[in-house]
This record gives C-alpha cells, sequence and structure tokens, in this order.
C-alpha cells in the first residue's frame, strides 16, 4: 500500500532536527509533573491509604482532562493553516496540477497536521500505565480514552482543514475553527438548555440529542462510566444524564453519550474532509457550480449571439 | 497534439479569454506572448485543469481537457509564473516528494532526480534548503518538478520572469536543450526577443483574444507584408533612386548619405532584377539586403500597448 505522498512528505519535515523530539520530552516531562503532584498529594494524605484506587483514579482524570483541552486547543491551530497557507505561500497549484486527487490531498494535509497532537497522545500512554500500580483503571479504559481522544482529534482537525479551505486567510480560518469548537463544546450546551427551558420548563428526564455533537458531554460521560459514579444516573445539567449502561434503561437513549459523540464526529468528519475535497478541486462540479455553469453559458450565448 | 477551439473564460463580468483558437503540433516549441493581463496565464492554467472554462474546447492527443482533468494532468508538466516553495525540504527532496505522488518508486525515483538536477544544472545543489536557493534557481527547480512524470507537453509560464540576464540566458540554455530532446512546449512571456529564437511558432494575444498565430516565419509576413530594402552604396545615391524608381514593385524611397531604404513590394526575383539594374548601370553597391522585422516590431503593431487596458 503506497502512503499518501502529502502525509509522508509533511511527516519527514515536522519530525526533522530535534524540535520534535524536545517538545515531546517537554510535554511528557509537564505531565510527569502533573501525575507525580496529584499521587503525591494522595499519599501525603494522612486519612488516605497506601494502596488506594482513589490515587490512580485522581491522577487519571488529571491526565486524560489535561490531555483533552490540550487536543481542543492545539489541534485548529495546527490545521486552519493547513490548505490556507498553501496557497498562501503559493504551492498549493503545484499540488493540484498534479495527478494527486483533491482527497488525497486533504486527507494528507489533515492527518499531517493532526499527526503531532496524535504523536503527543501515544507518546503518552506509557505515562498513563503509571495508574496501573494502583489499580482501579484497566487497559481497556485507556484504550477507550485514547481512541476517543484520535477520534475527537481528526474531528477538529476536520473543522480546521475545512475552513482552511475555504477561507482564503489563515488567521479568518483559524478563528472560525475555534468558534465552531467553541460552539461544539459549550454553544450545544446552551441551545439545549434554553430548549428545555423553553418547550419543557426544566421538566426534561432524557439525554437531549443535540448533546450528541457536545465533545465535552461526551470525554465527561466517559470519564463518568469509566469510573461507575452515578449508579443509577446523574443530571449534570437539563438534558444532559450520564449513566451506567443498562442501568437506567429509560434514563438514557439508546445510545451512550460518549457513543453517540465519536459516531456523530466520525459523520462530521467524513463530510468535512468530502466538502474540503470538492471545494479545492478547481474544476469541481457541484450542484451550485453546475447551476452557476449553466446560466454563465446561456449568457454567453447570449452575448455571442 | 493541442487543440483549443472558441476557448472563452469569464470571471464574473470580466471577459478573460474570448474565443481562443490555437493549434500545437508534436515537438514545436510554441510562444504564447501578450502584455501582462492579457489572457496568457488563464488559458495555461485552462489547459492544466487548473481553471474551468466557461466554454469551449480543449483537445490534448484526442483527449477532451474539459472533462477528464486527472486524466490529462499526467501528460502534462506546468510552471507557474508565481509559485512557492516548501522551504524547509532539501531540493532532492522536492523533486522526489513529486515523484512519489506520480507513483514512481525508489531507485527510479533517485534516478529521474539525479538527471533532472543535471539537466537544471542543480546537481551541486542537491542537499541544499529549497529556501535557500536564489530566485534563479527556484525557477529551474521548479522547471525540473514540472518534468518529473516525464509529460508529453510543457506549459511554462513566464519561466524566466523576474530572473537577472545570466539566469535568463541559462534558462534559455535549458530550454533550447528540452527542444532538442523533442518536448513539446508552450511557452509564455510578456517579453518577445526572450522567445524569438527558441520557438517555432508563436501567438499574440491581446485582451483575451488571439491576434495572430502561426509560424515566426508566417507572422512576419502576414504583418509585413512589405519588406524594406536597405542599400549602402560608394556615392551615386541620386542615381541609383532614379533607377529604382522605375520599378512598379518599387513603393517609397528613404534617401541618406550613402544609403537608400526601399519600401519594396516584389518578391525574392523582383529584389535580384534590382540588384543586377544597379549593378550593371556601375552603381556602387555595397550591401544591399532587406531589413528583418523583428518580433518586437510585430508584437508592438499588433497589440495596443498596455496603457489602454
Amino acid at each position: 500500500m503506497n502512503m499518501n505522498p502529502v502525509l509522508l512528505k509533511e511527516l519527514k519535515v515536522r519530525m526533522r532536527g530535534w524540535k520534535a523530539a524536545g517538545i515531546i520530552a517537554l510535554y511528557l516531562l509537564v505531565m510527569t509533573l502533573v501525575a507525580l503532584f496529584i499521587i503525591y498529594t494522595t499519599f501525603t494524605n494522612p486519612y488516605g491509604s497506601s494502596i488506594d484506587p482513589e490515587i490512580s483514579i485522581g491522577a487519571y482524570t488529571a491526565l486524560a482532562v489535561i490531555q483533552f483541552i490540550l487536543i481542543m486547543f492545539i489541534v485548529p491551530a495546527l490545521t486552519a493553516g493547513a490548505i490556507s497557507g498553501e496557497r498562501e505561500k503559493q504551492t498549493l497549484d503545484l499540488v493540484l496540477c498534479t495527478r494527486l486527487r483533491p482527497i488525497s490531498i486533504v486527507t494528507g494535509k489533515l492527518f499531517a497536521s493532526t499527526s503531532q497532537t496524535i504523536l503527543l497522545i501515544i507518546a503518552s500512554l506509557p505515562l498513563f500505565s503509571m495508574v496501573f500500580m494502583f489499580g482501579g483503571i484497566s487497559i481497556k479504559e485507556i484504550a477507550q480514552l485514547f481512541g476517543f481522544y484520535i477520534v475527537t482529534a481528526v474531528t477538529i482537525g476536520s473543522i480546521g482543514i475545512f475552513f482552511s479551505t475555504h477561507l482564503k486567510r489563515t488567521t479568518a480560518a483559524t478563528v472560525m475553527t475555534y468558534g465552531i469548537v467553541a460552539f461544539l463544546a459549550f454553544g450545544t450546551i446552551f441551545i439545549g438548555v434554553f430548549y428545555i427551558r423553553i418547550f419543557y420548563q426544566w421538566d426534561y428526564q432524557k439525554f437531549l440529542p443535540i448533546l450528541y455533537a457536545n465533545p465535552l458531554v461526551g470525554f465527561s460521560s466517559m470519564l463518568a462510566g469509566q469510573f461507575g459514579y452515578f449508579g443509577g444516573g446523574m443530571r449534570l445539567f437539563p438534558g444532559f444524564y450520564i449513566a451506567n449502561p443498562g442501568s437506567s434503561p429509560n434514563i438514557l437513549n439508546t445510545i451512550d453519550p460518549w457513543l453517540g459523540n465519536i459516531i456523530f464526529d466520525i459523520i462530521l468528519s467524513a463530510v468535512l474532509i468530502v466538502l474540503s475535497a470538492i471545494r479545492i478541486n478547481p474544476v469541481r462540479e457541484g450542484m451550485a457550480s453546475m447551476f452557476k455553469q449553466r446560466k454563465r453559458l446561456k449568457k454567453t450565448d447570449a452575448d455571442n449571439i | 497534439m493541442l487543440s483549443i477551439k472558441a476557448l472563452n473564460k469569464r470571471y464574473g463580468r470580466f471577459q478573460a479569454v474570448t474565443d481562443l483558437n490555437l493549434e500545437v503540433r508534436e515537438g514545436e516549441i510554441f510562444g504564447f506572448v501578450g502584455p501582462n493581463g492579457a489572457g496568457k496565464t488563464t488559458t495555461m492554467k485552462i489547459m492544466c485543469g487548473l481553471l474551468k472554462a466557461t466554454s469551449g474546447e480543449i483537445s490534448l492527443e484526442g483527449v477532451d481537457v474539459l472533462r477528464n482533468s486527472s486524466r490529462i494532468k499526467e501528460k502534462i508538466g506546468y510552471m507557474p509564473d508565481f509559485f512557492g516553495v516548501y522551504d524547509d525540504l532539501k531540493v532532492n527532496e522536492y523533486l522526489e516528494f513529486y515523484g512519489s505522488i506520480y507513483n514512481i518508486k525508489g531507485s527510479e525515483r533517485k534516478k529521474i532526480t539525479d538527471d533532472l538536477l543535471e539537466l537544471v544544472d542543480l546537481s551541486s545543489k542537491r542537499d541544499a534548503y529549497v529556501d535557500s536557493l536564489s530566485r534563479g534557481m527556484k525557477q529551474r527547480l521548479c522547471l525540473a518538478r514540472s518534468l518529473v512524470h516525464n509529460p508529453r507537453l510543457l506549459v511554462l509560464d513566464e519561466p524566466a520572469s523576474g530572473m537577472d540576464p545570466r539566469a535568463r540566458v541559462e534558462m534559455k540554455e535549458i530550454l533550447k536543450n528540452l527542444k532538442s530532446m523533442g518536448k513539446t512546449i508552450i511557452i509564455s512571456s510578456h517579453i518577445l526577443p526572450e522567445l524569438a529564437e527558441l520557438c517555432t511558432s508563436v501567438g499574440i494575444i491581446d485582451k483575451g483574444r488571439m491576434i495572430i498565430s502561426g509560424s515566426v516565419a508566417e507572422i512576419m509576413q502576414q504583418v509585413y507584408s512589405k519588406k524594406v530594402i536597405r542599400i549602402k552604396l560608394r556615392d551615386r545615391v541620386n542615381e541609383a533612386a532614379t533607377l529604382l524608381r522605375e520599378y512598379p514593385f518599387v513603393d517609397k524611397l528613404v534617401l541618406g548619405e550613402d544609403t537608400i531604404q526601399v519600401g519594396f513590394e516584389g518578391g525574392d526575383e523582383d529584389m535580384s532584377k534590382v540588384l543586377s539594374a544597379l549593378v550593371t548601370k556601375g552603381i556602387p553597391v555595397v550591401s544591399f539586403a532587406p531589413l528583418d522585422g523583428n518580433l518586437e516590431d510585430v508584437f508592438m503593431k499588433v497589440t495596443k500597448g498596455d496603457d489602454e487596458q
């Protein structure tokens, strides 16, 4: 199988020199210090026992949250300039005039831009293994967390790429990407809360479907599910119920919030990647452009007469 | 090889290219000449599948370019007028990247890279970062990039723009090399002398319309239906002028101290008749030669100049 040439080139360039290794080292150092600080403070708690799963859960949660915030903040900055940057540097035409299909250019750029973040995530994997010393967290749960990270990173990356192809300037694309990520994280909650307030007068006992789009809801529901804290279910705010699967079938919709979020993310990414590929194709035949073309042709005919 | 029929491109209300027709035969070096903003780049981008035409037909070796843009990209090598380079790649990596796009594998890709670097005289820079190259070198590298997949047709948009005189000469040498290799090339420029000695045929475009196209000789003939002959004499200028006026194909005479410029409507046979008459009469002719109309004059004559745009 041939590796995408754009991805291969970008990876080669990004991993050149000490910069990439330095960033990974620094990141891991900070994360390690955070984990050690939490473990140390829990250990010195006179009321805590020496082998307490609470220690690992505290460290795990801190690392998981820090890493999630990192994804939400870093990926838009890395991806929003991926295509617009090529346009600004006048290198896009050189790639577009080759046999490379627009979809390959878009996916190559997407995975190259998110690769740094994904590399940081994977590099932190051994750090998470530290929590095994204290029990309470299984490999399955860590795999679930990392799967969620990667899907979220790729989704935010797709949003960045989408704006990068549709807007000429990297700055505008970056602002829009952060805007959409903020909307997904907070806007959906506001809409949900207002919706429940207006149509249900707070009396809403289910999981509101719009929150499937919310990465924070997905992430927190996954963590809560992993810890099994909320026995029969818990309402964090109107429309957001989390519960252990199967414990309260009437409270939960059919899909767990985190799983619903992953499905939403995958569909959103696919749509945005396809739209981006259509956008960068210079001779695209989208429905709108076909309509415009027909109008243009008619007008040209009229002019010729 | 390449045929363009009634090509139109409109941006909103602005008509960039109007009913453009063009034929380029295999092995030809076609000079596409016109002032800035005449529509050269637009036409070239449409040929290369980088812009959508409003209407018209383009076929390359029988393939409809406008409907099979992905297929024709294998056959065309394009060098744009303005381009950037990846600043963090080395020269050989740059070419290998484009080679990998065309699915050229390992050792073959390395060989092609070496050959191309030699062709554009950049072998000594193979491990230098692309960003560190001079503008002329970058242009040559971009030309090498457009040749990576051994295209049937090369489309070069102002390949020597912004270069110093030495770099221009070097670029010209490379193009001559490509010409001797039998490549079909379409090359645009807003400066004609640059192309005159290189091209087998020329098309002059102005305000989106092809004003004139054909072989260099044909164009000269179309534009200059009259020849101008310059006769240099040792003396007896007036006597020579009187003799010349007797011929019906002599149109106008401009007399100098020891020269006569003759507006001449006849052919080569008539020209030899005139020369022989002068010599028979014992007029001391030092030289007798038709003046070459140069392409620059043609360009100025058929285009209206930039100030009208």
